[in-house]
């Protein structure tokens, strides 16, 4: 992947978290699998409202629905949640490539211009 | 959890660059010297429109070649300190060409806010060199929702290490 893509990726996973059930299904999931039906429970909103936030988990790669048949639980896959918690390292090596192409720009730009000061 | 002020998960680089401190600061804020250096490895800069005064805005495209095309990503912001030669404050957001944050609507979402990070770029003179210090703050202390994500990621994180 590349630094961009990734700097997409945490993007997507950071506006998954930016909202207060979303956090709360992620939360109850990380105490096990669970059904739609069993993540809707605790909400006054209905089943197609609690399936579109987990359409969006899902979307940022933070929910896996299962295969099994009738129930389908889903189930949290922490790795996104990884890259948010290690947001400094991710973001770290994209700064750090942009800081070494200004050093290089600067030093460039004063070497031209001092080229031009000479006669 | 942490009792008092939440761990905040900034990055800090600082870097001393040989150079006067008058032209590292316009490279932060002349776009042209902006596009020049700003893309990381394999991107470029089409777009880079920077007011820099406090409320002014930045709109910045990103542009890359991807196997299914080029690939557009536009960022912009607002200034919320700007002292020459000497510290520079902006926020960062995704946003459309047009510079309209991405609304959590346009996102797939009914509620919630959208990402909002925040660049602090610091300049001081070191022996005619000039030391820069840039910190990019993951979620701001004062933006919407920051207490609850906060919490949601000390909670989460728990969990992870115990698991």
């Amino acid at each position: 992947m590349t630094l961009v893509e990734d700097e997409a990726l945490l993007s997507e996973t950071f506006a998954a978290l930016a909202n207060p059930t979303r956090r709360q299904i992620l939360a109850r999931l990380a105490e096990g699998e669970a059904s739609v039906n069993e993540l809707a429970e605790p909400f006054d909103m209905s089943l197609p409202a609690v399936s579109r936030h987990i359409k969006v988990l899902e979307r940022a790669g933070l929910v896996v629905q299962g295969q099994r048949a009738q129930f389908r639980p889903c189930q949290l896959d922490a790795s996104p949640l990884e890259a948010v918690s290690e947001w400094a390292e991710h973001y770290r090596p994209i700064w750090e490539s942009r800081l070494d192409q200004m050093d290089s720009y600067l030093q460039e730009l004063q070497s031209n211009q001092s080229e031009g000061k000479t006669k | 959890m942490t009792a008092g002020t939440p761990e905040t998960k900034d990055v800090v680089i600082e870097r001393t660059l040989d150079a006067p401190i008058a032209l590292v600061w316009q490279m932060w804020t002349d776009p042209e010297h902006f596009k020049a250096w700003y893309g990381p490895m394999g991107a470029a800069i089409p777009v880079a429109s920077i007011d820099a005064t406090v409320g002014g805005t930045r709109l910045v495209c990103m542009e890359m070649q991807t196997p299914d095309g080029t690939m557009q990503m536009w960022f912009t912001g607002e200034h919320r300190e700007v002292v020459e030669n000497q510290r520079l404050v902006y926020t960062e957001s995704m946003c459309d060409p047009e510079g309209n944050i991405l609304s959590p609507e346009e996102m797939g979402m009914p509620e919630g806010h959208p990402g909002i990070t925040e660049v602090v770029v610091e300049l001081r003179e070191v022996d005619g060199k000039t030391k820069l210090t840039l910190t990019h703050v993951g979620v701001p202390a004062d933006s919407p929702g920051a207490t609850g994500w906060t919490m949601a990621l000390d909670k989460l994180e728990t969990h992870l290490a115990t698991s």
